[in-house]
This record gives structure tokens, C-alpha cells and sequence, in this order.
């Protein structure tokens, strides 16, 4: 029909594509195609409205080589999956996660798995529609108006003119004889094949588009403004809370950051004293060599900016009762700045008496208590300046603290908490030694064997000391382990360390023949 | 011929418990009866595996209308029915667990359990085990009795109304069987290390349960055409259906038992890493065992059944359901016997000669059930569906 709208201008005759043949069942159809098959044509395609079972068949279509292309895909996303994470876990970025080797393969795994899948997924949907020359947004077959019921309730069969053996004369008589319901020549479309003007148009608007988020990247990252930036969620940028250092109107000082209550502790900050909890006697640190003993508390005591200001706080209010007074004796006559003011909390080392207080004069009353507990907090995280041999260390175990059941709990405690790096039987050699030993770094420090002799001759309350504040590159454990199970464990340590130096004696009359020992 | 292979059977499993109680290690005859009893229930989770997976096949089929199937189901509905006969076979593990306090299988079978196990005393103990057991093989007898019973009817009848009977029961049907399958997992295999538990055990069970059964199928299917059975019944396309699953299952074995070593490697906790420490981490040769099942149980026939064309051929196909029945019985005694100690070499034979007998049990059993029975549902609506569906076009 196409000859109808016949131009002036263009008198030769449309392009043909091919033949195309109308059925009305699918096996007329099936028929047709086989025709087709066995007389050569490749070319050739159906249309149905449903699957039709054998169509393939029929035309003679070669089964599709997409598995091959999806299995190669999903090798691809395998490698690719194993060596992004072998590059950025092993080799890039080496970092330790759950104490696994760099390249631990059964955690690859997964992700290999997901990338296999996903790349053989994109190939097939990608490569099904390139196999198929799709998308593609027009058809010749389109310009014959009886198609539509391809949808519907015809079957067409099409022959491409580019077949090899197309000879238009031969199709047609072909067709002819599978008695079609119709059979057309699919001609050229003769409408324009330029892209309409509004698509155009929409595309390079889209084109344009696109480009601003990296035109604002680009103007972010160049930006050598000295403005504010812009903030574009307000309520994150400004949160109605004050942080430190801040001024506010709801106090009458002005102050964010608000001093101590009078007769409180700050959480975390209790730390008592007494010979109990720091493993030294602190009535005989005071009554030591006044020189010493002033830097001892000199140690203990904050910065004088921080120590107070006179306006603030109340008089220092006795908290501690008597124990300490006697260290009052031992009271310096130094400067103000040197003097033993109450200490103020420090994180480690508080003392109860924690309200800030004016700055004693140095004439201070010395029956004054609160200045007395200032010694209490002397050695603190002391920085080696402090001679930690001639503390008054506790040489013997406070009462109740060698029972048969505590040493189990400080053996239970010491594996927990020592054994790591200590090792279980204290020589130094716990897991994290080897593994830093391994590791060779150059900055670690091996954890000491407890059965050095220097550390044997320790008093148990320097072992416990140390257990509280640390000593070196080894951290604190005030925070972790509570006072009775820091005791616990150096109970445990002292058995560890007595069981390598045991005579025969030492063993109970009963027992000492299950050592195998007469 | 089924009388025939009860007799080599029993002649099998004699030989086999007396080879595990002779040729002990020094006499220490508590070993032999540990590892027999093991072998016995590797051997016999082996032949219960085919019926489970049978069950679950049929269930499914009904479930979601399955039309390609109708021609094959019914023998899946006979290997299913052969889960009353077996639940017999049960009954030596059950009469152990009530009337003796030996753990030589089930470590918390014991008065005085201790540690972990004492905890686990309100759900691990004898009677429990056993009502629980019963409760299992309910619903799997049950459930195979419920289909096989009205299939056959509808072999007379023809009357359709069957078929949407068994699929309205299908649903809740296999919800019971995923609860039942499960927790006789963890009951009858992963207690006999009571400490130590998986989750996803049942689910693990279940996947060689289904390839087994699946193999299964696909050879029974090219031994009856072979002797001229079915021969109009299961079509190329049946097989490379049947293939399809067996490589997909093939796939989740590996996907779950990885999941369970994935995770446990991961949080390497010692009450969880126990199970592969006697595993994997000794030198006694169940490390090669598990490197064999690696490669056996996955990575050759994944790559062996990846093409159509194996899947479609019917000597390839045979070859690797051969190959998966055996794979699945190395998993099944990577599953169980590392937890029965020490193993002579006269112990394997002996594991051998129980496989033996047990899968010649087995066997006559299914022969006793086909007998006299259409292998085909021939008036099942769905057959001709089943007949006329293709796949592609080689
Ligand atoms: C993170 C590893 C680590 C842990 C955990 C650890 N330590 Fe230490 N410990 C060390 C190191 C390192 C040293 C050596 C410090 C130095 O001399 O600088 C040390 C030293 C010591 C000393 C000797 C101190 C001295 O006076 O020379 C003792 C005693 C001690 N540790 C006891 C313990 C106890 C008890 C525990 C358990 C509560 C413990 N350690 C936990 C690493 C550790």
C-alpha cells in the first residue's frame, strides 16, 4: 500500500525489507516455518501472540551461546571478587579483623559468591537483549497496520530480505504455498528517520542536568572561601546543647562547665584511700624524711590554676576522718605553691576530700585534716621521679585476703587478665608477647617475667601497685579489676612465684607424697 | 528377590557388628560398640535420607501444581513409603537409648551427665528422645501414607478432586516435615555430640537428603527403561528436570555447610570450633576426608553437571548420580563417625560390610512397596502436561 503515498519527488520504489506471512493458528504457522527451515533461510523470524512450543525448532534457530558468554562472566566476577579483597585486605591495607590472616579465604568467599552472581546476572539480562539486537525502537515490520494483531490472534512468519539465498520472487511463491491468510512485502517506512526535535531537546536538557552535581563538586573541592560553609541540615549544625567552654545565660557566672558541688564526687572519680587500696601505708609516707615526702605530695596535687579559686567553694570541710592527721606532722613549710592544698580529683588518684578549696596560706593550721589527706594520694601515676623502692609498701596481705578461695579467684582472674600477655605461668610469654615478638616492631616492651627475681622481692603491695596504676607500656587495671580481686591476684601471683622456689618442707606432711616424693 | 537381600542385608550388618567388637585396640571392646553404633547410624540416616527427600519431592510437587513431574512422582511416592519400613530399622537406636545408659552413641544417655550436658538433661534424656522419635516418624509416615494412599485411589478412580486434596495438605504438610526433619537432625545426628550445636544442621541434613534422593530417582528411572518400563513415561526432558535439581542441591550442600563452617571459623569460639577440630584440625584422616568431600561433594560435580548436555545425556547423567550417592555417604560419615573415637582399619570394613547390608535392606524394601503398583500415576490429570513439556531445543 505504500505505493499509494507514491511521492513526485522520489518515483523509485521503497526499500523491501522481506516477506511477510499471516496465519491464523499456530500450526499453519509451525508448518510454514519448517518450509522455510528446510529450503535454507536463516533470516527468518515468527511473531505470536503466546509461546509457541517448537517455534525454534521450526525456524531452525541454534541454541544461544549465552551460557557460555554468562559462565565466563561469573568467572570474571569471581577473580574479580578474590582480588579486590586479597589487594585491599593482604596487600593494600593490611589490618588485622577477629586475629584472621590478611587473606583468610573463607571470608572471601561470600563476596565471591554475591560478584559471580551479579556479574552473571548483569551479563544475562545484558546479553540476552544484545543477542537479540535489542533495544531497538522501531521495526520495519511496524509499517503493515495488519501486525497489530500479532498481539492478538494472528501468527506471522517474516522472511529477511538480507538472507543469503533471498531471492524475492522465490520467498513469495514459497509463502504463497503454505496458503497464508495475507501475505505482504514489508516496505521502508517512508516517515522521517530523524530523532524528533522534543526528544532531541529532553536529551541534551538531561545532558546539561547531569552535569551540575560534578560542576558543584568540583566548585566544593576548588573553593578557597574563607566563608562559613553552608549548612544545608540546620539541626545537626545546631544542636540545642552547650559543649565546654561554652558561655550560657542560665547560670549567673556564665560558665557552661560548672565546678564541683560542695560535698560531692564526680562519677568514677571515688578512689579511697587507706593502705587497702593503694598498697602502701600512707600514715608512714607522711611520717618519712620531710623532703621526700614533700615531693611525694607535690605529685599528688593538681596545677595551681586548676586547684580553685579563692571566690568559690566552701571551706574546706573536713571529709576525712583521723587515720590521715598524723601526716600533718610531716607538713613542709614550703612556699604556698608547694603546699599541700586538698587535691582536687585527678582521674586516677582522687581523694574524697574533693571540694576545691582556697590555697592554704603556709602557715595553715597543720591539725587541719583535709589538708592531710593530701599525702594520701602521693605516688599516684607517678612519673619515675618518685623512688617506688622506698615506698612503705604492705608487705604482708591485708586480713582476709589469703583464703583458699580467693586464690582460685585469683587464679580464675590472673588467666583472664594477666595471662595474655604475662602468660599463665607468669614467665612472660603470653599470646600477645609472641604475637608482638612475631610481629618485631621494635617498640614493644616484653612483658616482665613475674618470676624475676627483682620482682620476687617485691612487697606484695607494690605487686598490687603496679596491678592498680600500671607500669610502663602494662596499663592500670583500677578500672577493670575492683580492689579485692586486684588483691586476689597478687595473692595468685605469689603462689606462682613460691611454686618455681618450694622446698620439700613447704608442702603439707599429707600431701607430700603425692608429689611422688618420699 | 527382596527376601534375598534382607538375608545378604542381615548377613551384612552381623559381619559388621562382629568385625567392630573383634578387632578392637587392645581388647577395649566399649570401642568397637561405639564405632558399630555410629556406622550404624551413618548407614542408617544414609537409607532414611532417600524417603525424606522422596517426601519432601512429592509434598512440593503438590504444592506449587508441578505438571512435569506427574510422571515421575509416583516413584518418589514409593521411596517415600518405604519410611514405615525404615522407622523399624529405628527401633535398635531407640531400645539402646531406654534401656541401657550406654554412650556409646549418645554422649548424654547417661545417669550422671556432667558439665554442659547436665543443663541439656531436660531435653536430652531417653524417654524424651523417644517420644520425640515417635513424633517425627508420625509425620513423616503420616505424610507419606496421606499421599501414597489417596495417589493410588486416584489410580482407579481418575477422579481429580484428589489431586486438590493432597495439594490443600500439602502446605501445612511441609511445614510440619521442615520442623520434624529439623529437629530429628539435631536429635538423631548432631546429639551424639551433645555439647556442641548448629542450627542449621537440619537444613544441612536436609540438602544431601534431597541429592541423594534425586540421584536416586535418576537411576531408577534408566534402570526400569532399561528393562522396558516407563519407557513412554520419562522423557529427556524428565532427566535434564531431575539434573537441574541434583546440580542445584549439589550448589546448597555446599552453600549451607559453608555457612555453618563460615560462621564458626569466623567466631572462633572453642565450644562451637570443637566439631571441627576433630575434624579438620587432627591428624587422623578425617582432614583429608573433609578436602575429598570439598572436592567431591562440590567442586567436580558442580562443574561435571554444569552443561545441558551432560544433564540431558543420559550416561553422563547416570555416572554423576552414581557419584553423588557415594559423595553423600562420605558426608554422612564425615558427619557422624569422627565422634566415635579412635578407627581401626577392620572398623571401615566393617562400616562397609553395614552399608552393604543396610542399602540391601533398603532395597528390598522398595521392591516390596513396587510391586504390583503402576509406576506411573497414570490417571493423574497432570500426566499428559508432564508428556508434552519441553525444556529447549538442543
Ligand atoms: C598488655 C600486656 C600486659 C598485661 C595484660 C599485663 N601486663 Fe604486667 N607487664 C606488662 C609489661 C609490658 C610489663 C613491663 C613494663 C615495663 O617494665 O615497662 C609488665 C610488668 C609487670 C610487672 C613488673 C612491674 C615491675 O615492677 O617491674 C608486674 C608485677 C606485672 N606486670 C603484673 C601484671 C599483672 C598481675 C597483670 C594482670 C592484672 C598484668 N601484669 C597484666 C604487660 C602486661
Amino acid at each position: 500500500m505504500a505505493h499509494k503515498h507514491k511521492t513526485k519527488k522520489e518515483p523509485a520504489a521503497p526499500k523491501s525489507f522481506g516477506w511477510m506471512a499471516e496465519f491464523v493458528d499456530e500450526q499453519q504457522l509451525l508448518v510454514a516455518a519448517r518450509k522455510l527451515r528446510d529450503s535454507g533461510y536463516t533470516k527468518t523470524d515468527a511473531f505470536t501472540p503466546f509461546p509457541v512450543h517448537g517455534i525454534d525448532e521450526a525456524l531452525g534457530i541454534k541454541p544461544t551461546i549465552l551460557p557460555f558468554i554468562v559462565l565466563c562472566a561469573g568467572m570474571t566476577g569471581t577473580c574479580t571478587a578474590l582480588l579486590l579483597e586479597w589487594y585491599t585486605n593482604a596487600f593494600d591495607y593490611p589490618y588485622i579483623i577477629s586475629g584472621k590472616p590478611f587473606a583468610s579465604w573463607p571470608a572471601f568467599i561470600p563476596v565471591s559468591f554475591e560478584l559471580t552472581i551479579l556479574f552473571s546476572a548483569f551479563t544475562t539480562f545484558l546479553g540476552m537483549l544484545a543477542l537479540n539486537g535489542l533495544p531497538k525502537f522501531s521495526n520495519p515490520v511496524f509499517t503493515n497496520p495488519r501486525f497489530d494483531r500479532a498481539t492478538n490472534d494472528r501468527f506471522f512468519l517474516y522472511v529477511d530480505s538480507k538472507d543469503r539465498y533471498y531471492n524475492r520472487d522465490a520467498v513469495h511463491k514459497l509463502l504463497k504455498d503454505t496458503h497464508p491468510e495475507s501475505l505482504e512485502e514489508v516496505l521502508e517506512d517512508e516517515s522521517s528517520a530523524d530523532i524528533p526535535q522534543p526528544i532531541w531537546m529532553g536529551i541534551t536538557t538531561l545532558a546539561i542536568f547531569s552535569l551540575i552535581p560534578l560542576a558543584a563538586i568540583y566548585l566544593i573541592r576548588e573553593s578557597r572561601s574563607e566563608e562559613p560553609r553552608f549548612h544545608i541540615f540546620l539541626d545537626m549544625d545546631f544542636q540545642p546543647k552547650k559543649k565546654s567552654q561554652q558561655t550560657t545565660t542560665i547560670f549567673a557566672d556564665g560558665r557552661v562547665t560548672r565546678p564541683q558541688v560542695a560535698g560531692t564526687i564526680a562519677r568514677g572519680q571515688y578512689a579511697p584511700t587507706g593502705s587497702y587500696y593503694l598498697g602502701y601505708d600512707p600514715e608512714k609516707v607522711a611520717s618519712l624524711e620531710s623532703a621526700k615526702a614533700t615531693r611525694f605530695v607535690t605529685l599528688g596535687q593538681p596545677p595551681a590554676e586548676t586547684a580553685g579559686s579563692p571566690e568559690e567553694g566552701t571551706p574546706p570541710a573536713p571529709q576525712e576522718p583521723a587515720p590521715t592527721a598524723p601526716a600533718a606532722e610531716a607538713k613542709p613549710t614550703g612556699t604556698p605553691a608547694t603546699t599541700p592544698a586538698p587535691a582536687a580529683p585527678t582521674a586516677t588518684e582522687a581523694t574524697p576530700a574533693t571540694e576545691p578549696a582556697p590555697a592554704q596560706p603556709p602557715a595553715a593550721d597543720a591539725a587541719k585534716p583535709a589538708d592531710a589527706a593530701a599525702p594520701a594520694a602521693a605516688p599516684a601515676t607517678a612519673t619515675g621521679e618518685v623512688n617506688l623502692d622506698t615506698l612503705p609498701w604492705l608487705t604482708d596481705f591485708p586480713e582476709g585476703v589469703a583464703t583458699e578461695a580467693n586464690m582460685a579467684r585469683g587464679k580464675q582472674r590472673f588467666e583472664i587478665y594477666c595471662g595474655a600477655c604475662h602468660g599463665i605461668t607468669g614467665d612472660g610469654n603470653g599470646l600477645v608477647a609472641g604475637r608482638a615478638a612475631e610481629l618485631a616492631q621494635g617498640y614493644w616492651t616484653p612483658p616482665t617475667s613475674l618470676h624475676d627475681a627483682k620482682i620476687r622481692q617485691q612487697p606484695v603491695g607494690r605487686i598490687f601497685h603496679t596491678i592498680t596504676n600500671g607500669k610502663g607500656k602494662m596499663g592500670g587495671y583500677s578500672s577493670q579489676i575492683n580492689a579485692e580481686d586486684r588483691w586476689a591476684i597478687a595473692l595468685y601471683v605469689r603462689a606462682l612465684q613460691r611454686s618455681r622456689n618450694a622446698k620439700i618442707e613447704d608442702v603439707p606432711e599429707g600431701e607430700r607424697a603425692a608429689l611422688g616424693n618420699p | 528377590m527382596p527376601a534375598v537381600l534382607v538375608a545378604v542385608g542381615a548377613v551384612c550388618l552381623l559381619l559388621s557388628v562382629g568385625l567392630c567388637f573383634l578387632n578392637t585396640h587392645e581388647g577395649n571392646r566399649a570401642e568397637g560398640v561405639q564405632f558399630f553404633m555410629h556406622s550404624y547410624l551413618t548407614n542408617y540416616m544414609y537409607c532414611l535420607s532417600f524417603g525424606l527427600g522422596a517426601l519432601f519431592f512429592v509434598l512440593v510437587q503438590f504444592l506449587c501444581r508441578a505438571g512435569w513431574s506427574a510422571s515421575v512422582r509416583r516413584l518418589a511416592e514409593i521411596m517415600a513409603s518405604t519410611l514405615p519400613l525404615m522407622a523399624i530399622l529405628f527401633l535398635p537406636i531407640i531400645v539402646m537409648v531406654l534401656m541401657t545408659n550406654s554412650v556409646s552413641l549418645y554422649e548424654w544417655n547417661t545417669d550422671k551427665p556432667e558439665g554442659l550436658i547436665a543443663a541439656k538433661k531436660g531435653f536430652l534424656n531417653g524417654p524424651f528422645f523417644a517420644v520425640r522419635s515417635l513424633v517425627y516418624f508420625l509425620v513423616f509416615i503420616g505424610s507419606a501414607y496421606f499421599v501414597y494412599s489417596n495417589s493410588r485411589r486416584q489410580d482407579e478412580s481418575g477422579d481429580a478432586k484428589i489431586t486438590l486434596k493432597i495439594q490443600a495438605f500439602s502446605g501445612p504438610l511441609i511445614m510440619l516435615y521442615a520442623l520434624a526433619i529439623s529437629f530429628a537432625s539435631f536429635d538423631w545426628v548432631m546429639s551424639i555430640d551433645a555439647d556442641w550445636y548448629s542450627t542449621i544442621f537440619g537444613v544441612i541434613i536436609f540438602a544431601g537428603s534431597m541429592l541423594a534422593f534425586f540421584s536416586l530417582l535418576a537411576i531408577s528411572c534408566m534402570l526400569l527403561q532399561r528393562n522396558g518400563k516407563l519407557v513412554k513415561y520419562v522423557t529427556v526432558e524428565n532427566y535434564h528436570d531431575i539434573a537441574k535439581f541434583m546440580f542445584g542441591f549439589v550448589m546448597f550442600w555446599a552453600y549451607v555447610s559453608f555457612s555453618q563452617y563460615l560462621l564458626y571459623w569466623y567466631g572462633d569460639i572453642p565450644e562451637e570450633t570443637i566439631w571441627y577440630q576433630i575434624r579438620i584440625n587432627t591428624d587422623n584422616g578425617w582432614p583429608y576426608i573433609a578436602v575429598i568431600l570439598l572436592f567431591c561433594h562440590f567442586v567436580i560435580p558442580f562443574l561435571g553437571l554444569l552443561s545441558r548436555h551432560v544433564r540431558r545425556h543420559r550416561t553422563g547423567l547416570f555416572f554423576w548420580a552414581c557419584w553423588l550417592l557415594i559423595a553423600h555417604w562420605i558426608d554422612l560419615s564425615f558427619l557422624i563417625l569422627p565422634n566415635a573415637g579412635p578407627v581401626e582399619s577392620m572398623f571401615l570394613v566393617g562400616h562397609l560390610l553395614g552399608f552393604i547390608g543396610m542399602v540391601s535392606i533398603f532395597l528390598a524394601m522398595l521392591l516390596l512397596k513396587s510391586i504390583n503398583v503402576p509406576l506411573v500415576a497414570v490417571r493423574d490429570p497432570r500426566v499428559p502436561e508432564a508428556l508434552s513439556y519441553h525444556n529447549i531445543i538442543v
